[in-house]
């Protein structure tokens, strides 16, 4: 309780650099407590609790240990979809597509206790999120992607820069990246990268994150 | 909400039997004929959709109750009266702190056990069943109004039956300890909703 209160916002460029989703179906039998720790290992710098369906007891037990482990590292918790989750679990984030609950209500729900991320399906939504006060944008599918059978077409690079140059809050590249395919999607303007599958199914977490870290970092190097 | 009535006659909504938007206009015709509380039960549905069904319904029921299974933010941005939490929801503690007490608090059990936890656990009803054999949940058999009267005896907070309920079955299950009903198909599936729920209410209303 005396710990001052980290200024995610002011911070979110360097909590974007590594951004892993977990997803159980996608983690080889490994529990999410297993490859968010491995994750952290390996460099995450933000982590976000997808919890598509089924128990929100269960979500809760599994959250509570995934938020302790961050905030023991300063890395960004982040609850996907459900708010109220986020709020009993005190995230420091909640993230919303556009077919959750709307920027606009959740701001009123959550006001100031945490950051809202938000996934435009347009450039156009881009913008109108940034103006509903979303803190950050995760842009994509940006290569092809397994993970998600929703995502819909590759945007490419291309979409990044343009969300990159038309917004000021940070965004963060989504959709099929890897170590081999990071450097383009940070130097087209991303403030880092957000992942599935190249992390939680890998056959070594940690040396995944970690692959990906160093992709991200020297490609934040080149670009300054 | 203390002190709020607990409503008595529940309709309770399923996408498999009737779209969101055919329920929405059902629900306002039998919120007119004595329905006062309506649920959206729609555990697959996008959180967008279901606060856009909620609101839907806000401003087409009237004074009938809403409310919104499992989600408390839905809940709470629909302006709804209310949350319905089943076993692997969030607890009824939670729910009321997430709510700031504003939420009126339903569980749903199936048994004397889940009833007598949702008591101690500070729920303002509990929603029992299944009473009667019932299309919703083919194949298993229904366990009598004598179900009703064992949770009775182990739980004190209003209890709402559901299953196979019919405006025939009302006075049996409020002898046996009943505060109101919960229907699906007995409403949703009616050639006119608007008459059958004004059944289930004059049912209710006779005790």
């Amino acid at each position: 309780m005396s710990r001052v209160k980290i200024d995610w916002r002011a911070r979110l460029p360097e909590s974007l650099r590594l951004y892993v989703l977990t997803d159980r179906g996608l983690s080889r039998g490994r529990s999410e407590r297993e490859v968010v720790d491995a994750a952290i290992a390996g460099g995450a710098t933000a982590i976000q609790l997808r919890w598509k369906s089924g128990s929100i007891r269960e979500a809760l037990q599994i959250g509570r240990d995934l938020k302790a482990m961050c905030a023991q590292s300063d890395i960004l918790f982040v609850v996907n979809d459900r708010i109220d989750l986020a709020l009993a679990l005190d995230a420091d984030c909640v993230h919303l597509g556009d077919e959750d609950l709307p920027l606009s209500d959740a701001r009123r729900i959550v006001g100031e206790r945490m950051l809202i991320g938000y996934s435009p399906p347009t450039l156009e939504e881009a913008l109108d999120a940034e103006r509903l006060g979303a803190d950050y944008l995760g842009v994509g599918p940006v290569y092809g992607t397994s993970s998600k059978s929703d995502a819909g077409e590759a945007i490419g690079v291309e979409r990044i820069a343009a969300v990159a140059r038309a917004v000021s809050i940070p965004i963060v590249g989504i959709g099929g990246i890897t170590a081999a395919n990071a450097a383009p999607v940070v130097q087209a303007g991303a403030s880092g990268v957000a992942v599935i599958s190249s992390v939680v199914a890998a056959d070594d977490v940690e040396a995944a994150a970690c692959e990906l870290r160093a992709a991200v970092d020297a490609a934040r190097r080149s670009r300054t | 909400m203390t002190g709020t009535a607990i409503p008595r006659l529940h309709l309770i909504s399923d996408r498999r039997l009737c779209d969101l938007r055919s329920f929405s206009s059902i629900a306002a015709h039998a919120a007119a004929a004595g329905v006062d509380a309506v649920h959206l039960r729609e555990k697959q549905l996008a959180a967008g959709e279901l606060l856009d069904a909620a609101r839907t319904l806000r401003s087409g029921v009237g004074n009938a109750a809403i409310f919104v299974n499992d989600r408390i933010d839905v809940a709470l941005l629909s302006d709804a009266d209310g949350v319905q939490l089943g076993e692997s929801s969030f607890s009824v503690a939670d729910a009321r702190s997430l709510s700031g007490g504003r939420l009126l608090i339903g569980r749903s059990v199936h048994d004397v056990e889940g009833a007598r936890r949702a008591a101690d656990d500070g729920a303002d009803f509990v929603i029992a069943g299944h009473v009667y054999e019932t299309a919703s949940k083919a194949g298993q058999a229904g366990r009598g109004p004598q179900f009703i009267a064992s949770i009775a005896a182990a739980c004190p907070l209003p209890i709402i039956a559901i299953g196979g309920i019919t405006p025939e079955r009302i006075a049996e299950v409020l002898a046996a300890g009943a505060h109101g009903v919960a229907v699906i198909s007995g409403i949703l599936y009616a050639d006119d909703p608007g008459s059958a729920a004004a059944l289930y209410a004059a049912a209710l209303a006779r005790g």
